[in-house]
């Protein structure tokens, strides 16, 4: 249900943006999804490519890029990934804690957003 | 955002660089300063359908209820079933449907708020739409999120979900009752959640008879 949601509001930033600079075309939309969102890229692709024909964006070029999930140590400033741990089960987790200290009250610096990062248009 | 026009004056490239999240991120921090203003405590109760988060919101205001002034917040696609449950146990509660939202957003919180009294109120119990998924991108502005998980969901929930415990501060396994017949080792989920988040604090309840529930209240610091 999530992704309708966020494609719909990157289908209509698409179009204003495009509308306001007087687009002929949409040649490209570069969209960042953080790790930490949940966010399926290939629904959200789906979604849109369903609900731009017709539109200045029918023919443009989707791109996705995935932004993982960082974190940061207020105890000894480690800034950077979330490391996995195995389970006794073999089961590969994330582990929301600082991989250099140990500190388990970390902060989440990266990847719970999502945002259009670029979107280019052919005005003549 | 900016605007670039290349070299040839025929393509531009606009960077909104807008998050979709943000609006709802900075609305839930707004909504949490209301609430701290207010002097109350408020929590968003995460788990799947069926996992017990209506039963231990009854449970947790059948419990605080002679010490505290508590009201819930119940988010559910439709019906007011789990609104009258709570009720029932003794607080004033605002159902909110979503429809068909999957979880519930910072907007519907900070319209439900303006339907309480919050200058009567110490503690705010929301749960959250049955849904391991989506309501972790959506903070409301509760002080704290707990993720209820339950025996029957099987032994590898914790596995199979692990993002969704990443800003949690507390983790309850429920029908503890149910645990050897469901042959589900409570002690493997406890490992697997301190794997993903080491030292959070995990309650094993049973939200029928009230065990556990002294102990989760003391975890949220909703009893002091
Ligand atoms: N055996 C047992 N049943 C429980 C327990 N907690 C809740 N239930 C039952 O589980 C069912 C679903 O609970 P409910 O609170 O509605 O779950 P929710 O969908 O997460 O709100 C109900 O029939 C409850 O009575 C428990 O600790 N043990
Ligand atoms: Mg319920
Ligand atoms: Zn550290």
């Amino acid at each position: 249900m999530h992704e309708t949601a966020i494609a719909q509001s990157i289908i209509d930033t698409v179009m204003t943006h495009a509308d306001k600079a007087g687009a002929k075309h949409v040649d490209k939309v570069e969209i960042e999804i953080g790790e930490l969102t949940f966010l399926g890229i290939d629904q959200i692709r789906f979604w849109i490519e369903n609900q731009i024909a017709g539109t200045v964006a029918e023919k443009a070029e989707w791109i996705f890029h995935s932004v993982p999930g960082g974190i940061r140590c207020p105890a000894c400033q480690y800034e950077g990934d979330i490391k996995t741990a195995e389970t006794e089960d073999h089961f590969r987790l994330p582990v929301f804690a600082c991989p250099e200290c140990g500190q388990a009250n970390i902060e989440i610096t990266q990847g719970r957003d999502a945002w259009i990062k670029a979107i280019h248009v052919e005005i003549d | 955002m900016k605007t670039i026009l290349t070299g040839d004056g025929r393509t531009l490239s606009i960077t909104p660089q807008t998050g979709f999240f943000k609006q709802n991120t900075a609305l839930a921090m707004e909504n949490k300063k209301i609430f701290t203003d207010a002097g109350i405590i408020a929590v968003d109760i995460l788990g799947s359908v069926g996992a017990g988060k209506t039963t231990l919101a009854g449970a947790l205001v059948a419990y605080l209820k002679g010490q505290k002034r508590l009201a819930a917040i119940a988010g559910d696609l439709t019906t007011e079933i789990d609104a009258q449950r709570i009720r029932a146990q003794g607080a004033e509660v605002l159902q909110i449907n979503t429809d068909k939202g999957c979880h519930l957003d910072a907007n519907m919180i900070k319209n439900a708020m303006d339907c309480l009294n919050l200058s009567n109120l110490d503690i705010v119990l929301i749960e959250n739409v049955g849904n391991l998924i989506c309501p972790s991108g959506y903070q409301l502005g509760a002080h704290h999120r707990m993720v209820v998980i339950s025996v029957t969901e099987g032994p590898y929930q914790v596995v199979k979900h692990p993002h969704i415990f990443q800003d949690v501060s507390v983790v309850v396994i429920n029908k503890i009752d149910l645990a050897d017949v469901m042959e589900v080792d409570p002690q493997k989920l406890i490992a697997d959640i301190h794997t993903i988040r080491p030292g959070i604090p995990v309650i094993l309840t049973n939200g029928r008879t009230g065990q556990g529930i002294a102990e989760l209240a003391t975890a949220l610091k909703l009893d002091k």
